[in-house]
């Protein structure tokens, strides 16, 4: 066998090797996402929590880890009470995680006079945007919708 | 670190849903109409809707005199038998009184189209022209989720057809015993004798609509309590409301309050809001007093006006199916076989022709089906309304009407109804009596385009 063919036949098996090596492809492998909403509307928490539940269609709920952190007016989506409290309970089942701005709950306080009733299914940050810094440095995609 | 902002895939994907009114749903009304989602309100939502039509009305007059009457004429103007129209132009604003604290929230609601609600005529001019009006401006407390007060006007607890938002009404007007048992004319305050029929379309002097005040548009200034809660898969609610009995009008004119009651329990199947499909069985009932003069005396007497109805609403589509019977006692308006505003001939209160002290009763049933992977509905109606009920001039209303609708877009939609009429005083020969007129009504058509925005 001739050098030029002995070289080629190494490449070949040197990439096989990686790929047998290695079966995670691009569609296999655990995607990380935090998802941040800062906007109190209506519409924004719907569309938030549509692209949490559409991740996890795709994905499939074991292939993606989601958290949604919420501060600024976003908190509203973790009121207690939030209109979409049945949808949150259900992405939480399904293993997502809703952190709450701990700063925000104050200003929130301070601007009531008196504490905001958070979703007990969510977890306190103590800043929000923090956070979402922390998470991104693990590898999470920030997705602001 | 990779960030994603606002990329059209994500907007695609996430398919952002607004809220839309579609067509009339199983939906809990007490709650859409006076509270705001929790948590997820906007401080200021400005809406509105506009509603065009076209009617055209097949009526003959009465052979004697070529008089028409309201029955055959289209409102609230009563001057023609075949008209556009704008029937409702509304503009509001809704939303939570204070952001951060969305348990305090308002609802303003403005009416500036071409319908009884604003057509009137003027006291001082004794001309009509149509104004524009407040029909609801109304402030809820949402401290008690079991027991909201809301206060100011809106519309009362009551019958499905008036409680429901207009705007996703699935027909263009009301059934008979809507129209007339339950949504009030208001008498003039001074005592007046009926008009003559006649022909607004060739006479000058011919005005078949003399009314002062608006229609009460099922509406009322008052206060309720009322509240909604899940039990299991049943959403029960239940509202008591007291109010002036003085409809759109601002002010109390007598010592009298309307009380209104209302239950209701929805299993609900699915979706939310407007376009909630379910099964809702509901009760309700009105009563109140009335000062009138009814016998030209030129001083009040007081009257009982008592209503009632109890109905189930079941969509689950492509199917839905309504039914609802009412019953009324007291102010029975007689008007639309005469041409005349007035109650009563003659100044005699206890007379056979007489609604001051007369029953009423009636019932529809409504059936829809939303042809499926189109944009198209179909409704058929069926109702009857017996006014007058066991009297010499009891007058018996029937009348089909079938529909279709296109939905262009979530918000936009144009409807088609037909409406084929059969009324009759059962006590008179044809031609005799109310016959007289009732025989050359026929049957009635239009067309309506309602975008909300």
């Amino acid at each position: 066998m001739s050098k030029r063919a002995m070289s080629v036949l190494a490449t070949v098996l040197l990439v096989a090797t990686f790929s047998l090596s290695n079966p995670l492809n691009a569609a296999d492998r655990e995607h990380k996402v935090v998802l941040q909403i800062s906007d109190g509307s209506p519409e924004k928490q719907t569309l938030v929590l549509n692209v949490a539940n559409n991740l996890q269609e795709f994905y499939g709920v074991d292939k993606v880890k989601i958290e949604i952190v919420a501060f600024g007016p976003g908190l509203q989506l973790l009121f207690k009470n939030n209109a979409n409290k049945d949808r949150i309970g259900g992405l939480v089942g399904r293993g997502v995680q809703f952190s709450a701005c701990q700063i925000t709950i104050k200003g929130m306080t301070k601007a009531l006079g008196y504490p905001p009733a958070i979703n007990p299914q969510a977890v306190q940050v103590d800043r929000g945007v923090v956070r979402i810094l922390d998470l991104s440095a693990q590898g999470y995609t920030l997705v602001q919708p | 670190m990779k960030i994603i902002k606002r990329t059209a895939l994500a907007m695609a994907c996430a398919g952002a849903m607004t809220v839309v009114a579609n067509t009339a749903q199983a939906a809990n009304w007490l709650m859409l109409q006076g509270t705001e989602p929790e948590g997820a309100a906007k401080p200021v939502n400005v809406w509105g809707f506009i509603q065009a039509d076209y009617q055209a009305d097949n009526s003959t007059p009465r052979v004697s005199n070529q008089g028409l009457v309201p029955p055959k004429l289209i409102g609230p103007n009563l001057t023609s038998q075949a008209a556009f129209n704008v029937s409702r132009a509304r503009i509001g604003v809704r939303g939570i009184a204070m952001p951060l604290d969305d348990k305090v929230n308002y609802f303003l609601l403005i009416e500036a189209g071409n319908n009884a609600a604003n057509y009137y005529s003027s006291t001082s001019t004794s001309t009509n022209s149509s104004v524009v009006k407040a029909t609801d401006a109304s402030i809820t407390l949402n401290h008690a989720p079991l027991a909201r007060v809301r206060v100011g006007l809106f519309k009362y607890p009551g019958a499905e057809e008036g409680l429901q938002a207009i705007q996703v009404f699935d027909y263009i007007n009301f059934t008979e015993v809507t129209n007339q048992l339950l949504l009030e004319r208001f008498p003039n305050r001074s005592y007046t004798s009926n008009i003559a029929d006649c022909n607004p379309t060739t006479t000058t002097s011919c005005n078949l609509n003399g009314f002062d005040r608006p229609v009460g548009a099922f509406r009322d200034v008052g206060v309720q309590v009322f509240g909604s809660t899940m039990v299991g898969e049943w959403d029960a609610s239940y509202a008591a409301m007291i109010g002036n009995g003085n409809g759109l009008n601002f002010s109390d004119v007598d010592a009298h309050h309307d009380l209104y009651l209302y239950v209701s329990a929805e299993k609900v199947f699915g979706g939310e809001g407007p376009f909630r499909e379910g099964l809702k069985l509901f009760a309700w009932s009105q009563s109140g007093k009335r000062n009138f003069d009814g016998d030209a005396s030129g001083a009040f007497e007081t009257y009982d006006r008592d209503r009632s109805g109890i109905g189930m609403k079941y969509l689950k589509k492509p199917w839905r199916f309504t039914t609802e019977h009412m019953t009324g006692k007291g102010m029975i308006w007689n008007g639309p076989d005469k041409p005349s505003w007035a109650l009563i001939t003659g100044g005699n209160p206890d007379s056979s022709d007489s609604g001051l002290k007369a029953k009423g009763k009636g019932w529809y049933v409504d059936g829809g089906y939303y042809i499926p992977n189109t944009s198209w509905q179909l409704d058929l109606r069926y109702d009857y309304y017996s006014r007058l009920d066991d009297s010499l001039y009891q007058l018996d209303w029937k009348t089909w009407t079938v529909g279709a609708q296109y939905h262009i877009n979530k918000k936009t939609r144009v409807a088609f109804n037909y409406a084929t009429r059969d009324i009759n005083a059962k006590n008179f020969a044809t031609g005799a009596g109310p016959n007289a007129n009732l025989d050359g009504i026929k049957d009635r058509y239009g067309i309506q385009l309602t975008a909300i925005f």
